[in-house]
């Protein structure tokens, strides 16, 4: 990456005035008797006391223990973006009732929540279970600049002249105090590139606090710790969604997406802030460990408490909307937010199989001696994936002629087999009068615009580009139509979509993104939307897709995102490079995403540039087989990749990796499933299984699949051993049982244990207690392994106890909406596994129970009986090194059984 | 009669899946596990090595074989067993409700045209690739003989620089001795010729200086009207120099050149100047002043030439003597232009100052030397002709020297947007179709084919890449009647793969073996 290419804090007008503020603090108050109770909200004023502009101050209480916090301008110039589309829908009400009300103060609760209002100077606490968990503008950083008219435009116009004096007072503005005398505050240049801002200032801040909390975390997408670090001395974190080229790893620099929640967590309380806001946006962190000033003060004063962690949200452009979550567990918190910004819909088994891509496969016979490659190799591969090279020249719902004659006869060579196609489609546009596309959005007014009102030109893989404005519901229902199968008559309603550089990428706009003047629909400026952009994209592509086929679930993998594009879409992280940081990122950079409402991410297996040595390679397919998106992916320059070209060890080790992610293929979809129907992340970091042990609040590369698998991928070149932490399930170093997936070898103490491993070794553990489905059978495809058996694996607790669900359905289209569904929870206690189902058993399968596998029984069962509808059978049992089987029980998924275990 | 046994067990394999002698059960065949016979395609992994399931998918290492009659029988992974894809063109792999079509038969006579056409085109191509074997060995034999041959000259010619070297040596030592004999000789004339020169020369000197000075229009004469200013030509002292006083010094001419001047108008000029400068006696001093001086400068110029002729007696070659002269010249122009003149005479003189029995044994020296430079061309030539020879022996043309007709063919293949040559033991390059220098993908390296050597050839350091490593190409060679490029792909950036197409290809005994092999299977 070039960082020349991209600003800092200091270089951004906006984020260094609204920095300023952090020395001075801010004087805002609550205007008495301006206050307002409803049922579930209450309003009132409050006012800058240094320039004494008013502004409107809203507080909801939402159902699920959050609050939302919007301040705007009382009376603006002109209105100020909100932003749409990013929650999953209208917010559900509760209830508030006001317990007291004086001058100074007010306090109001909702279910077991309280706020305390502080008047002057303006402060919300935010409590839970009367423990204060988050306090809003406790350090007064609280900064809204109003709309002002720039004050050295001349005016000679008698009637102009009369509507500024109008709007002065209007404002009450004394013009004095009004000045802001930053250079980029009426105009900035960076580079070459020049932004006209012709409104002005307008940036909005404001802190908040966690007091409860120990460590933060969130506000993807960064290359950086899951742990957010201290920004004092550094830049503050970024959120401005960007093209960036080979990414630093370990950096507070913008990416991909931006996904504006955060989350402070103590051993006794976590909880969230989501910033609602498209604009570009800094966020400084505040952390105890490395505030010098405060320690000092601490030492001096002979006194030991340290400030609670805190972040500081400036952004260019729009109001405050602030969502405060309160949990008070994280897994609470996740759902909250879930229950905002909406969740992944459980998408098609294979889009959660393995996924082989490269830039660019060359031709139809490339593709298809691909495909046929790893059935001669015995590897399963469910997608093929098709970048860029793959159009007419760059022209999106094209396909070049010459490489791609039959479009449709190479994907029925791939469906026939049970696999996918995957095409990209990118926002960028080629500017050719012979492109229709080109052609209707130029004719229609589709383009975005300048200021001039023209179509913004820009550069981008097609060479000269434009770019559809997607806020206009018009383009996006003309782009959805595109998607027609009578339209794009080259693919078929199975064929899914990449929707890549759409941050989107300019690579002649400053910061390779869009100017921030260009006018979208409604005449809101770049500058207010554009981290959304990629959203609205998505948007687009998403209801094309479910008009193409109403019934069958879209795929489609993104690359910009925003709070809420989970709903449409699948992440990876990006452009990242073969080296081992970057391996180490792509765990870092996913628990991250996911607790920000992305379970469904993956990094460049192998990585996007560079060519990776055996052993890296190796490691990475292991660590991608166990990322909830699983793609090998490299740049159109590096070495062919795919894994028969490299020697028989590695292709053995890397078939080792792809089997073992086909084998946990139920786990994935039903934490999917279970993602849908309750917000709880895929993938966790430990704090999420384990809030009480402070010291696993750190620990990022290890994850958790639900609550039942422990993963810890080798991420370091040339080891024999890794250090895996074992949490402890309270703060007396008490921890569950872990048992090694491979051997069934049990792990009881928690804390710090080195590990052997060598090639083939991933380490995975299935906790003490958990009950985990698989399919043990190996397929071409995911596709093909619809009907195949299923091998339940039981893993005890102390107690000799064990609980997992499972969910099975068509694995492709909705009617899972209508109950054509299982969702079964099994239980083993007392020496019997049963069953019960969530709702009635009403999808139809052919499935069967092939196997059970007990790990930690402490006796031997002499054999066991299997009843179903009250008939008895007798079941044989095996006895391994660590486990008991139960062969064959033969039921049906749909049929409630017990099995029992017997003892001599 | 069929032999009875578990679906997805080979005929061979047969007697591995019997139950054991009056028991019904059944042994693993890593011997790992004793099962019930029952459990032999039970749809249930019991074996680790897989063994106890050939028919099903429930083994992760499993084996299905297709019988496949009609066609070739075929093992699958078990992994593809019962998925829903027909596998075995019998169907076997799949239940009779997916209803696979048995296509073995179709297959089988489809498989068999193409075996028959591939066996025709082998057996044509064979007979090309005989032509071609024949033609190569002919090439080996003729670069072999052709090799002999040279052999035979190199050892004449060895034999004849050996004589050349003594002719060489003999004659050098007979023109030393001459030319050692000369320069005695030579000192000894010099000297003398020095003594007798020197008057003669002096006079020669003052006339051409009176003939510059009477020459003022610099045409080379002298004419009465030049003679007619001179008033020291007045001879009866009338104050005008008349048209026939002025004749009398002429001889009687209108005009004279240089040599016509010093031999008869300088001696009848000179007696009078003599009397005209007695005088005027107080320039004298000066006048005799400049004559040593002129003097000293017709005597320099002697050391120079004998440096000359014992330069060409040491046979320094031409050069050197040349660039002496030219120095000699310059020195003299600026004095004295006569002198200039009489320089090239002295230079021409030197060469025939050899007598003629010394010229003789040096030109006999000359051509000695001569001739045994001329022998060593030879054999230099002869050896890079030999190394040639030997590089292409070494090129692996193949066991029967199939190959060997391709070196020095190019062939062309056009894509759209390319040219590509192949010009098979030299290079691989490509060229835009619209113009543009040619790009060398790569620079024959070796044969690289496994198993079979003469399948694959590859070329290395080709042109540099942009950004990476240079060009590389393989070329995969498969058997056709003619030779010909038939595709050409750049899978990864900058390695080019090549399919390429000739009978050379064609061994027809080889593919017979193959095909019995497979024929041995059915």
């Amino acid at each position: 990456v070039d960082p020349g290419n991209f600003k800092t804090c200091e270089q951004s007008s906006f984020c260094r005035r609204s920095r300023k503020i952090q020395g001075s603090g801010s004087k805002y108050a609550l205007i008495p008797g301006t206050l307002n109770t409803y049922a579930d909200s209450l309003t009132a004023d409050l006012v800058n006391k240094e320039n004494h502009h008013q502004f409107a101050f809203k507080l909801e209480a939402l159902v699920g223990s959050t609050f939302r916090l919007q301040i705007d301008e009382k009376q603006p110039l002109r209105p100020r973006y909100r932003v749409e589309h990013a929650l999953k829908g209208p917010t559900q009400a509760g209830r508030i009732r006001v317990q007291r009300e004086t001058d100074g103060e007010i306090v109001i609760t909702s279910e077991k929540n309280k706020a305390v209002i502080h008047g002057d100077p303006f402060r919300i606490d935010f409590f839970e279970n009367d423990v204060l968990v988050v306090s809003v503008n406790a350090k007064n950083w609280l900064y809204f600049e109003h709309l002002r008219q720039k004050a050295q435009e001349p005016t000679s116009h008698p009637a102009e002249n009369e509507n500024q004096q109008e709007q002065d007072a209007a404002v009450e503005t004394p013009k004095a105090a009004d000045t802001i005398d930053d250079p980029g505050a009426w105009e900035e240049n960076f580079k070459s590139h020049h932004d006209s801002k012709p409104y002005g200032p307008e940036a909005v801040a404001l802190d908040f606090s966690f007091p409860a909390a120990k460590v933060l975390f969130g506000i993807p997408e960064h290359a950086d710790s899951f742990i957010l670090k201290s920004t004092s001395g550094t830049d503050p974190y970024r959120l401005y969604n960007l093209d960036v080229f080979e990414y630093v790893v370990d950096s507070k620099m913008a990416l991909y997406g931006s996904v504006p929640v955060i989350y402070g967590h103590g051993a006794q309380r976590t909880a969230g802030v989501y910033w609602q806001n498209a604009a570009e946006t800094w966020v400084d962190i505040q952390t105890s460990e490395t505030n010098v000033v405060s320690s000092l003060v601490n030492f001096v004063s002979g006194s030991q408490k340290t400030p609670p962690p805190a972040a500081h949200f400036m952004s260019e452009s729009g109001i405050v909307d602030a969502f405060i979550m309160l949990g008070p567990k994280p897994m609470d918190t996740f759902k909250q937010y879930a229950a905002l910004t909406g969740t992944h819909e459980l998408p098609q088994l294979f889009a959660l199989a393995y996924h082989q891509s490269r830039w660019n496969y060359n031709d139809e016979r490339d593709v298809t001696s691909v495909s046929a490659k790893f059935d001669e190799y015995n590897i399963p591969m469910d997608t093929m994936w098709l970048d860029i090279e793959h159009t007419d020249g760059k022209r999106y719902f094209t396909w070049d002629k010459f490489k791609f004659p039959h479009p449709l006869a190479m994907i029925k060579n791939l469906t026939e087999l049970g696999r996918h196609l995957v095409v990209i489609v990118d926002p960028h546009i080629k500017r050719d009068n012979n492109y229709f596309f080109h052609r209707d959005c130029t004719d229609r007014g589709y383009y975005v615009k300048t200021r001039e009102g023209n179509d913004y030109e820009g550069w981008c893989w097609p060479g000269a580009a434009s770019y559809p404005d997607f806020f206009n519901p018009v383009v996006r229902e003309y782009y959805a139509s595109q998607y027609a199968l009578d339209k794009f008559q080259t693919v078929t309603a199975d064929v899914m979509l990449w929707n890549d550089m759409n941050e989107p990428s300019v690579f002649n706009g400053p910061e390779i993104t869009a100017p921030k003047d260009l006018i979208h629909y409604g005449n809101w400026e770049h500058r207010d939307v554009h981290n959304l952009y990629g959203h609205m994209h998505l948007m687009g592509s998403f209801a094309g897709l479910q008009q193409r086929d109403p019934n069958q679930r879209p795929f489609i993998l993104t690359r910009a995102h925003f709070a809420g594009s989970q709903r449409y879409a699948a992440i990876w992280t990006g452009d990242n490079f073969a080296d081992w940081s970057h391996l180490q990122h792509s765990v870092k950079m996913c628990l991250t995403e996911a607790v920000a409402g992305f379970s469904f991410c993956g990094a460049d297996v192998g990585a996007f540039f560079g060519n990776p040595d055996t052993e890296l390679l190796e490691r990475w397919y292991q660590t991608g087989a166990f990322l909830p998106f699983f793609r090998a992916h490299a740049h159109i320059d590096t070495k062919r990749r795919e894994p028969w070209l490299f020697p028989e060890r590695t292709r053995q080790v890397i078939q080792n990796a792809v089997i073992k992610r086909y084998s946990y293929l139920p786990l994935w979809y039903t934490a999917f499933y279970e993602l849908e129907l309750t917000g709880e992340p895929v993938i966790r970091p430990l704090l999420a299984q384990y809030p009480l042990d402070k010291e696993a609040f750190g620990v990022d590369n290890q994850l958790l699949v639900q609550d039942r698998l422990l993963v810890r991928p080798v991420m370091q070149q040339g080891v024999s051993k890794v250090d895996v932490y074992f949490p402890a399930i309270d703060d007396k170093k008490n921890g569950d049982w872990w048992y090694d997936v491979d051997t069934y070898q049990r792990q009881e103490r928690s804390g710090y244990v080195s590990v052997p491993v060598d090639d083939f070794k991933i380490p995975v553990w299935q906790r003490g207690g958990s009950i985990v489905p698989k399919k043990e059978r190996q397929r071409r495809a995911s596709t093909l392994m619809l009907h195949d058996p299923y091998t339940l694996i039981i893993c005890l607790d102390r107690q000799g106890k064990a609980s997992g669900s499972l969910y099975l359905d068509d694995e492709k289209s909705y009617a899972y909406r209508q109950g054509q569904r299982i969702h079964v929870n099994y239980e083993f206690a007392h020496d019997q596994l049963v069953n019960s189902f969530v709702g009635k058993p009403k999808y139809k399968t052919l499935a069967w129970i092939e196997r059970i596998v007990i790990a930690g029984l402490e006796k031997v069962p002499s054999s066991a009986s299997i009843t179903v509808n009250g008939v008895s059978q007798q079941l044989e049992v095996l006895h391994h090194d660590n486990t008991v089987v139960v062969r064959k029980p033969g039921v049906k998924m749909d049929v409630d059984f017990a099995i029992k275990l017997n003892f001599a | 009669s069929e032999v009875p046994r578990p679906l997805g067990v080979p005929l061979a394999k047969a007697s591995l899946y019997q139950p054991r002698a009056g028991e019904n059960s059944w042994t693993c065949l890593d011997g790992s596990r004793t099962i019930p016979f029952s459990h032999i395609n039970d749809d249930y992994c019991d074996c680790a090595d897989g063994s106890d399931e050939p028919g099903t998918a429930a083994c992760p290492q499993g084996q299905f074989h297709c019988v496949n009659k009609g066609h070739q029988p075929v093992n699958i992974p078990s992994s593809q067993v019962q998925d829903g894809i027909c596998d075995c063109c019998d169907g076997s792999d799949e239940s009779e409700t997916v209803g696979c079509p048995n296509t073995c038969l179709e297959l089988g006579a489809a498989a068999a045209v193409q075996r028959r056409n591939a066996a025709e085109l082998h057996k044509r191509g064979a007979e090309r690739r005989q032509e071609m074997i024949t033609r190569g060995k002919q090439m080996r034999a003729e670069r072999e003989a052709r090799r002999l041959e040279l052999d035979q000259r190199r050892k004449e010619q060895e034999l004849l620089r050996a004589e050349k070297e003594q002719l060489k040596q003999t004659a050098e030592a007979l023109e030393a001795e001459a030319i050692e004999i000369f320069k005695e000789q030579q000192r000894e004339v010099d000297a003398d010729t020095a003594q007798a020169e020197r008057e003669p020369q002096q006079m020669r000197q003052e006339a051409t200086l009176t003939f510059v000075r009477y020459d003022t229009n610099k045409d080379g004469f002298v004419e009465v009207t030049e003679l007619m200013v001179d008033m020291n030509l007045d001879r009866d002292r009338n104050g005008v120099v008349t048209v026939e006083e002025a004749k009398y010094f002429l001889d009687e001419r209108e005009r004279v050149d240089l040599d016509a001047f010093v031999t008869l108008a300088w001696p009848r000029i000179k007696s009078l100047q003599m009397l005209a400068e007695g005088l005027f006696q107080p320039p004298q001093p000066e006048e005799v002043a400049q004559q040593p001086e002129v003097t000293t400068e017709s005597i320099q110029p002697t050391p120079p030439k004998l440096s000359e002729e014992q330069a060409e007696l040491a046979g320094d070659d031409d050069i050197e003597a040349d660039e002496e002269g030219e120095e000699d010249q310059y020195d003299d122009e600026e004095p004295d232009v006569g002198v200039g003149e009489a320089s090239p005479d002295a230079e021409e003189a030197t060469p025939p100052n050899y007598d003629p029995e010394t010229q003789r044994l040096i030109q006999q020296a000359n051509e000695a030397r001569n001739a045994l430079e001329e022998v060593e061309r030879s054999l230099r030539e002869i050896q890079q002709e030999v190394n040639e020879i030997d590089d292409q022996n070494n090129k692996g043309y193949g066991l029967t020297e199939e190959w060997a007709v391709h070196d020095g063919q190019c062939y062309n293949f056009e894509d759209r947007e390319y040219v590509y040559t192949l010009c098979p033991f030299d290079r691989a390059s490509q060229k835009s179709r619209s113009g543009g220098p040619e790009t060398t993908l790569g620079r024959w390296d070796k044969w690289s084919g496994e198993p079979k050597q003469y399948s694959q050839q590859k070329y290395t350091n080709g042109a540099a890449c942009w950004n990476g490593p240079n060009r590389s190409a393989i070329i995969n060679i498969s058997c056709a009647l003619e030779p010909k490029i038939t595709a050409v792909s750049e899978p990864n950036r900058c390695e080019y793969y090549f399919e390429f197409e000739t009978p050379a290809a064609c061994d027809s005994e080889a593919f017979q073996s193959e095909s019995e092999n497979l024929h041995d299977e059915l």
